[in-house]
């Protein structure tokens, strides 16, 4: 049965992935050896996920679900991808709870929000490095964006769905 | 107020930050930080960069668990459940009718150059909310060495993110007996 397929399909994604980029391979040979999305599909998924919200592992799920089984595939595929966080994050959820308080999980996290610091400037770096260049050349108007936004945010304190409304306005005016 | 009642909230409250998860989903940390540390004041940036990196570090996908984190954290499984049902459902039903529309805003130029723009705008987002996470991370100086080493080993070799928090673990441990110790020594000799 195609929906019991999507849901083992996408949890084996979901339980082997740790989000972003990491699940493209993955999420690759499993859509096409099922037969869900021919190679072209998977490339435009990519393109997709980007100009829609959501992450790219919910996104693919959508979309490779909605093809191999129209709106409950689609269900079928997100629960899947979602069935880590339903089993083991909710039980770390339990055991954060009870022992945040404890010496030894204070020690622990001493170390480990700094590594957690070091990915989010990690992921902004990479990210910069695809955001600001457009036809491969690096994109001064889409910078000027940027740091638009960054004073916006800090000083005027805007609210992201303002500064994102904002910034798809500019990128009509600068790249359209 | 009942858990009821505080799970509806939180549901509306996730569907909001579900509309505008651009970039991987990095922006839902900026949005919950802007509401619960910033405006509602009902959590640390502290507590909210703790449960970035728990959820960062579980398998499947990093803003589903945080969603589901915070939400126990606030009241229990119900909203827990009640925060990541609000997160997912605006990219569901967006790429749902993207899906069966996409011949439309493919290739289109008006879509496209509109997203250059949301593009530029993630990275600045995402600063907005690390400028205000970082003020709790560094407990010891040394914790800065552990920072600049996780960016160094995540661009440069792609280090996956299970080991580095596994390394975070460890080095967490050993710093916090070192200081500890240190600062019992002198109290002893005070």
């Amino acid at each position: 049965m195609v929906l019991l397929e999507l849901i083992w399909s996408f949890t084996k994604i979901g339980f082997t992935s740790f989000g972003g980029l990491s699940m493209i391979p993955l999420i690759t040979s499993e859509v096409l050896s099922h037969g869900w999305m021919t190679a072209s599909e998977v490339s435009d998924i990519v393109a997709i996920a980007e100009m829609t919200p959501g992450p790219l592992g919910l996104n693919c799920a959508t979309f490779a679900g909605i093809k191999a089984a129209g709106i409950p595939g689609a269900i079928a595929a997100n629960l899947g991808v979602l069935m880590p966080t339903l089993t083991l994050c909710l039980v770390a959820a339990v055991f954060f709870e009870k022992f945040k308080t404890s010496r030894r999980m204070g020690q622990i996290m001493v170390g480990v929000r700094p590594i957690c610091v070091g990915l989010i400037v990690g992921v902004m770096i990479s990210l910069s490095m695809t955001n600001y260049v457009v036809e491969s050349a690096v994109s001064l108007p889409a910078i000027g964006i940027a740091l638009l936004d960054l004073f916006l945010l800090l000083r005027f304190k805007l609210s992201i769905p303002k500064v994102i409304l904002i910034s798809a306005v500019l990128g009509l005016v600068f790249f359209h | 107020m009942s858990n009821w009642k505080k799970a509806l909230i939180l549901f509306g409250q996730f569907f909001k930050f579900g509309c505008f998860t651009f970039g991987g989903g990095w922006s839902i940390i900026a949005q919950m930080q802007k509401l619960y540390v910033e405006n509602e004041k009902t959590m640390t940036s502290e507590e909210l960069l703790d449960i970035t990196s728990v959820g960062r570090s579980l398998p499947g996908t990093m803003i589903g668990n945080v969603a589901m984190l915070y939400g126990y954290h606030v009241g229990g499984v119900v909203c827990g459940l009640a925060c990541l049902i609000g997160m997912i459902l605006p990219p569901l039903l967006i790429l749902t009718v993207i899906t069966y529309f996409y011949s439309l805003v493919q290739d289109n130029p008006w879509v496209m150059s509109a997203m250059v723009g949301v593009r530029a705008a993630i990275v600045p987002i995402i600063a907005s909310a690390a400028v205000s996470l970082l003020k709790s991370a560094f407990r010891y100086p040394l914790c800065y060495a552990l920072t600049i080493m996780a960016v160094i080993l995540y661009l440069a070799v792609n280090m996956s993110c299970v080991t580095l928090v596994v390394i975070g673990v460890v080095c967490g441990l050993l710093i916090s007996e070192y200081y500890e110790r240190k600062e019992l020594k002198k109290n002893g000799t005070a």
